[in-house]
């Protein structure tokens, strides 16, 4: 039963239409009328870039790094990313900045993915089809005591058994247990429902667990 | 989370459960169906030990310094303006003065709020770019409090949280309006927590208020005619947490 809503909810990591229209015209040359919001100075920009996408610089960048996998691509996908806020920041409204920005990051990193590294991101709508054609409980079953888990693994090996998650668990794992978003912000990032929020969440863990589990035994 | 649970498979809501992401009548049904179900309890426990490791074992990822060179350049800022705080907080002092002008103190009340809220914002986002967030690191209550007798009339409350997941880092005096006021530092993972406590309240009583203000997570409520701020980039979840916390929490006796 939970297959059929699933499908429902797969128009997954598309970007959202908001990402979408990041590339629109620079605010600064736009030619609307003085009174609107998208019409700020460019010290009113820039100001704005600071207070708002600055403060979250490590955070973007720690994303950028773990959807490319490398910190030299994610500095390239960072500064990217801050050029499209930087245009689009007069449309950004009262809200949450960490979640706009982190957006912005991670359309940034698939599109530059999909134009650099076209390899990484191979078969991984196929990989999510197969996975949800199948039962829910398809995941491997984890037997080790979470003391062991913990006793055992260092961090190289966390970092090697996230890097090796597909990237709609991945990025839905470092949103919530590294980056620490809630369901509705990660939801908002991602671009997908609650609900394909809780069943990736809960798929990567289940996967990270098996993987250190088997590195620790 | 009423509402947002769109199917009742029992693990999801563990794992839902674990994040506190439900309200307290789920959470209550989650906690039942535990009770009947040994594989949830092993699921639940599996997930924490998972949450814990992720939580300490990964290095802390920092943008590497040249990097914001590289952007400020790329978007043509000049290093020195990337300092907006201090405009901002001027600016918030200058609001704040007018509204409350003469008893600056006393009228620190609901309609200040915006000037308050905003003073909270720049000085949190200031102490996010300082070198260091607090200006006496420590994670002893017992340091704390003899750190702000001398500095300020009167010691915040101060409570220990670190077996909730939220250990104090330090303490610094922030400026709101033109008082002096005493802020704690919390760090929830790699995030930091900073709690205002403005005494003087005309309220004795206050439910907590939540508020959103350049993409920063606030809230505030009154107790004893303390008005508490807490500003913060973690989940709103988060912050209620450890308001509930903070509010219910014995302070340790004072030497």
């Amino acid at each position: 039963m939970p297959v059929v809503e699933f499908q429902a909810a797969r128009p997954s990591h598309r970007p959202q239409a908001q990402t979408n229209n990041l590339h629109r015209a620079n605010p600064v040359s736009d030619p609307r009328p003085t009174n609107d919001v998208h019409l700020v100075s460019v010290d009113d920009q820039r100001a704005r870039f600071d207070k708002v996408v600055l403060p979250h610089l490590d955070d973007a960048f720690a994303l950028a790094r773990w959807l490319t996998g490398n910190r030299t691509d994610a500095e390239d996908v960072v500064q990217d990313a801050c050029l499209r806020a930087f245009r689009a920041i007069g449309g950004f409204a009262e809200g949450n900045a960490r979640a706009w920005v982190l957006t912005i990051v991670r359309h940034t990193a698939y599109t530059w993915l999909h134009k650099n590294r076209p390899a990484a991101l191979v078969m991984v709508d196929d990989l999510e089809a197969a996975e949800e054609a199948q039962s829910n409980r398809s995941e491997p079953e984890v037997e080790t005591p979470e003391s062991i888990l913990i006793a055992k693994t260092d961090s190289a090996a966390l970092e090697a058994a996230i890097a090796a998650l597909p990237a709609p668990f991945r990025e839905t794992v470092v949103l919530r247990d590294i980056q620490g978003l809630d369901y509705r912000e990660i939801a908002d990032v991602t671009g997908v429902p609650i609900g394909t929020v809780m069943s990736r969440l809960a798929r990567g863990r289940r996967r990270l667990m098996a993987t250190i589990a088997r590195s620790a035994s | 989370m009423t509402g947002l649970m769109p199917h009742d498979d029992p693990t999801l809501l563990v794992h839902a459960y674990l994040d506190g992401e439900l309200d307290p009548i789920n959470s209550v049904a989650v906690e039942q169906r535990m009770a009947d179900d040994p594989a949830l309890v092993a699921e639940y426990e599996r997930v924490a030990a998972l949450r814990q490791l992720l939580a300490e074992r990964l290095p802390r990822e920092a943008a590497p310094a040249h990097l914001r060179g590289r952007i400020s350049s790329a978007i043509g800022l000049r290093q020195s303006r990337a300092q907006p705080s201090w405009r901002a907080l001027a600016a918030s002092i200058a609001v704040t003065a007018v509204l409350a002008s003469g008893a600056t103190w006393l009228a620190l009340g609901p309609t200040a709020d915006n000037g308050t809220a905003d003073a909270i914002v720049a000085d949190h986002i200031r102490a996010l770019m300082a070198p260091q967030p607090t200006d006496v690191v420590t994670s002893d209550q017992h340091t704390v409090k003899p750190w702000f007798n001398g500095r300020i009339p009167e010691a915040p409350r101060v409570v220990d949280l670190a077996k909730d997941d939220f250990p104090l880092v330090g303490a610094r005096i922030d400026v709101v309006g033109r008082t002096p006021v005493p802020t704690l530092v919390y760090r929830r993972h790699r995030h930091l927590i900073s709690l205002t406590a403005i005494p003087g309240s005309r309220e004795l009583e206050m439910a907590p208020v939540h508020k959103t203000m350049d993409g920063y997570n606030l809230m505030n409520w009154t107790d004893h005619g303390v008005t508490y701020w807490l500003v913060s980039d973690v989940a709103v979840s988060d912050l209620d947490q450890f308001c509930r916390l903070f509010r219910t929490t014995s302070p340790a006796t004072d030497q």
